[in-house]
């Protein structure tokens, strides 16, 4: 059962990043890669804070998720001037050099070694050590994720993001600064995914840079794909399919040598197949152009 | 010491511009990013080991069949999974994202049949390397700087003189002048996607000669072969050569002072220099101006 309410949690954390990303890539149309970049940093700080400083997680959740902000304003600078797959590439490589900055300032994050013993969340004075309480501490976030994210999306401004994705230059032409509101969606998209990280980091009690590599930004991108581009609901059916379904392939006993790559092998062919079939994912609205 | 830095990168650096010459060949001809294209290094480095390693071929023979199936593959990618996209008229975006897929399924397949741990072609021990121009360098890497030459003038030779290599040179300039004489656009993507995969192949028994073999190898090869591809001008065969020597030396020298774990964000620091100043690198032409 405990093993259950683990997978919800994860779960959990990667809706967050399946919201997040939607914004950014489904309802503005910039196609971003690096997504567990703004996780990592949103990870590193709270739990160096927490480790070193002695900071309450809860502060070092809001410093982390200003922190990954920053990084998504620095990362919507290539989408003022690249497009399409080259965007992609570009934000592929700051996702890599993100990554790579966590696994060699050993000075700063031990490098490989990792981060052990981060401590959990308080109330009152009480650990939230308990799974049943920590899934519940996610599923508030799930939902202040999702109500920002709605909000903005059903709001004027999200009109102008839909009219971004459709075209930039008719955009611009009725005096709006699309700039701005590039900017201003990678760092709401940014501070989720800096949530979601700060999440994982004080839930696992040890974050090391292999949780963050360039695959698990394709798998947080497939999970938006494969529910639907530009429609929240789907970001929720795609991560929770794609983290709860291979997990099945554990209950058929096989080894983890075996269920790892057999896991990542069916997310590429799944990648495949939407891409062929319906690259607007299950219940998307909009599809790449 | 500096002269040690520079026969370092240009070793890294021959390989870079084999790997971004395979790259550069398809690219020019499908204007999409084939990321699988690492992939199948790694396949070449595996097909090599299972040749030459498991079931004990000679060595030449080993490579020149390893070289020969991952071509084939190549052609299978682009039948079984960019001939449908192409029909149906998409985005280079979903063909970037479709060849991730096959990049995840190709690696992990790999990583399921020879397991994750690190594999090597050496059968002896390491022998020492000449002293030349004061850097030691070994006979393998002699190799490789001999074998990436004569692969790019191979092929420099053969897209620039023989028949097929005009027409893969006519597709990709104007793919709508080539139909008009009669050139069949889908055969010289086969043709491409076969050429660009051999050499992706090569380049993949390269590294595993320099380095060791492993199921994630492919990825480094891919970033590196992109990064050296849009230094040096996106599709451009000079520009391959060009991007590839200059990333090979970049990260050597840039390691000169720092930690060797620093090559990656040196690359990619260049990687995004480029796209933002130069994003048609180079030697590349602005031709697709709207897009970048």
């Amino acid at each position: 059962m405990e093993y259950l309410i683990h997978i919800l949690i994860i779960s959990g954390i990667y809706i967050i990043l399946s919201l997040s990303l939607n914004l950014i890539v489904g309802f503005t149309g910039l196609a971003a890669l690096g997504h567990i970049a703004f996780a990592c940093v949103g990870a590193y700080t709270s739990s160096l804070l927490a480790l070193n400083l002695g900071v309450s997680p809860w502060i070092g959740l809001i410093i982390g998720a200003i922190f990954a902000s920053v990084l998504g304003a620095i990362v919507s600078f290539p989408s003022l001037r690249l497009k399409g797959d080259y965007l992609a590439i570009a934000t592929f490589g700051l996702g890599v050099i993100v990554y790579s900055i966590a696994k060699n300032w050993v000075g700063l994050t031990r490098g490989p070694m990792g981060l052990p013993g981060i401590p959990a969340f308080k109330i009152f004075g009480y650990e939230i050590n308990n799974v049943w309480a920590y899934l519940v501490l996610v599923l508030i976030f799930v939902v202040i994720t999702y109500v920002v994210i709605r909000n903005i999306t059903k709001s004027p401004f999200g009109r102008i993001l839909t009219a971004v994705r459709e075209d930039e230059i008719a955009t611009e032409a009725i005096g709006k600064n699309v700039n701005k509101y590039k900017l201003i969606v990678f760092v709401v998209g940014a501070f989720f995914a800096g949530i979601a990280g700060s999440l994982y980091a004080h839930y696992i009690t040890f974050i090391d840079p292999s949780s963050f590599t360039i695959m698990e930004s394709i798998a947080v991108l497939l999970m938006v794909v494969f529910g639907g581009m530009a429609s929240l609901g789907g970001s929720f059916i795609g991560a929770s399919v794609l983290i709860i379904f291979p997990e099945l392939l554990r209950f058929l006993g096989m080894p983890s040598s075996v269920a790892a790559p057999l896991r990542q092998m069916i997310y590429g062919l799944l990648l495949i197949i939407l891409m062929i079939w319906r690259p607007q994912g299950l219940i998307g609205k909009y599809r790449f152009k | 010491m500096i002269e040690q830095i520079l026969f370092n990168g240009l070793i890294a650096g021959s390989i870079y511009a084999i790997i971004a010459l395979g790259f550069a060949i398809i690219y020019r001809t499908v204007k999409f990013f084939h990321f699988a294209h690492g992939v199948i290094c790694a396949a070449g480095a595996y097909l090599a080991y299972t040749f030459f390693i498991l079931l004990g071929l000679d060595s030449l023979l080993s490579f020149f069949l390893s070289i020969i199936i991952a071509g084939l593959l190549g052609v299978c990618i682009d039948r079984f999974v960019y001939l449908p996209l192409r029909k149906h008229k998409t985005s280079n975006l979903v063909f970037l994202f479709a060849s991730f897929g096959v990049f995840i399924f190709l690696q992990n397949l790999i990583q399921l049949i020879f397991g994750a741990q690190i594999l090597t072609l050496r059968t002896g021990p390491i022998k020492e390397g000449h002293h030349f121009l004061g850097a030691v360098i070994t006979d393998t890497q002699i190799i490789i700087i001999v074998a990436s030459l004569v692969l790019f003038i191979l092929t420099w030779l053969f897209i620039q003189k023989t028949k097929l290599g005009k027409a893969i040179r006519a597709v990709a300039d104007d793919p709508i002048g080539a139909r008009v004489v009669g050139i069949n656009s889908e055969k010289i993507i086969l043709a491409v996607f076969a050429i660009g995969s051999a050499l992706a192949g090569a380049a993949g028994i390269l590294i595993s000669l320099e380095t060791n073999i492993e199921p994630t190898m492919g990825m480094n090869a891919i970033l590196k072969g992109i990064i050296a591809s849009i230094v040096g001008g996106v599709g451009s065969i000079p520009g391959a050569l060009f991007g590839g020597l200059f990333l090979g030396l970049a990260e050597n020298l840039g390691i000169w002072k720092i930690q060797a774990g620093w090559k990656d964000t040196i690359a990619f620091a260049i990687l995004i220099i480029f796209l933002l100043l130069r994003p048609s690198g180079i030697m590349g032409v602005k031709t697709d101006k709207e897009k970048l």
